[in-house]
């Protein structure tokens, strides 16, 4: 039922941290199959954000969600709820490290929105 | 240390040799360089100059990268770089670069002219979607019959065999509403890359080449599928940006 647009007509919104990670760090042209001489290496700082699926990992925690399901459906507030309360805990933690470091880059984003225009076509000027 | 050694070039993507810079954009790196063009054929590369002895990728680098490659293709195609291409120096960019592959640039910015890209992204509701299994599938809801209640170290082989269930039910899903995404998409979009699922709870994530500022269709598709979809799909548009998943790896 939700439909989000994200990004006006013309130019582009900040969007979250992960969605960056994934487009330009996993896409893109890569330069260095171009050139080979004068590359230059340098140390990338980067945040794999990349959920590792159909893990067992992955399987016991769809297991515990359908749990959840059948106790907020039938057994709503029993004690058995603390368990996973605890393992959601932890899951919410990494979260909010995530959506803190979202917010910084909007911060960021809004400060320099005059900033980034970036190239416009038009008939090329002689400095 | 030389200058040679500490600085380098980076490369943010190519453009047509006909585009004009907005003075005063700043891109990666600390402090963050100037962007500037440089020029070679009927081609340009959009640089900075960056420090090489400090690593790079902090959020204000990555978000700068994709701002200053996004912004561009409004007004001009781009062939976006890949984060953290970095050359020794301006002579090489223009040289080993845009030179040695002048017409391979110059053919995908023509076939990549006017069109940006968009993302669709989905996600289920993972509520929605585990009724919607366990009502599918009778092996999954007798095994939560079974554990429900079960001592949670006892039923630890019967929670992954479940979970594994759901996992495929769910990823059986994800096809198949990609695949419907696709196919009502594929009169109103230049060309289609769908990616791979990041969480196990994406429903589609696809990108699509479209004319820039005619995403009128896409809006439409989108909202179709998620009226049709009633709640079990959030569904996001993002765009335009520039054409990433569009661009060769030079194999």
């Amino acid at each position: 039922m939700t439909v989000m647009q994200s990004g006006g007509d013309s130019r582009p919104s900040p969007t979250g941290l992960a969605d960056v990670i994934e487009t330009i760090l996993d896409k893109g042209m890569v330069i260095d199959a171009y050139v080979r001489v004068s590359l230059v290496g340098i140390e990338l700082l980067t945040i794999d954000t990349r959920v590792v699926i159909a893990s067992v990992d992955t399987y016991l925690r769809f297991a515990e969600a359908v749990n959840r399901l059948d106790i907020s459906q039938e057994k709503e507030g029993l004690p058995g709820l603390v368990g996973d309360m605890q393992e959601g805990g932890a899951k919410h933690k990494t979260k909010g490290v995530l959506d803190a470091a979202t917010d910084r880059l909007r911060d960021f984003a809004d400060n320099s929105e005059q900033d980034r225009q970036g190239a416009r076509r038009g008939r090329r000027r002689e400095d | 240390m030389s200058e040679g050694q500490s600085k380098g070039t980076y490369v943010y993507g190519i453009v047509p040799g006909d585009v004009a810079l907005n003075a005063g954009v700043h891109g990666v790196g600390d402090p963050p360089g100037e962007i500037r063009l440089v020029r070679s054929g009927d081609l340009a590369a959009l640089v900075s100059d960056v420090n090489v002895t400090k690593p790079l990728g902090t959020p204000e680098d990555l978000q700068a990268h994709q701002e200053i490659l996004d912004a561009t293709v409004a007004d001009a195609p781009v062939l976006p770089s890949r984060f953290g291409a970095i050359l020794t120096s301006e002579e090489a960019v223009a040289n080993e670069l845009l030179d040695a592959n002048h017409d391979e640039f110059a053919a995908a910015l023509r076939q990549l002219e006017g069109l940006a890209q968009y993302i669709v992204r989905g996600r289920y509701e993972e509520q929605v979607i585990l009724e919607e299994i366990l009502s599918e599938n009778s092996r999954a809801a007798r095994l939560t019959d079974r554990i429900r209640g079960a001592d949670p170290d006892a039923s630890r082989a019967l929670r992954i065999q479940l979970g594994e269930i759901i996992n495929n039910a769910v990823a059986d899903k994800r096809n198949a509403d990609t695949r419907l995404l696709v196919s009502e998409m594929e009169d109103h979009c230049a060309g289609s890359v769908v990616r791979a699922a990041t969480s196990e709870l994406d429903a589609v994530y696809v990108a699509f080449l479209i004319e820039v500022g005619k995403d009128d269709e896409l809006k439409r598709v989108v909202q179709d599928l998620s009226d049709r979809w009633q709640g079990r799909v959030e569904l996001h548009i993002r765009g335009p940006m520039a054409p990433y998943d569009f661009v060769g790896t030079g194999d």
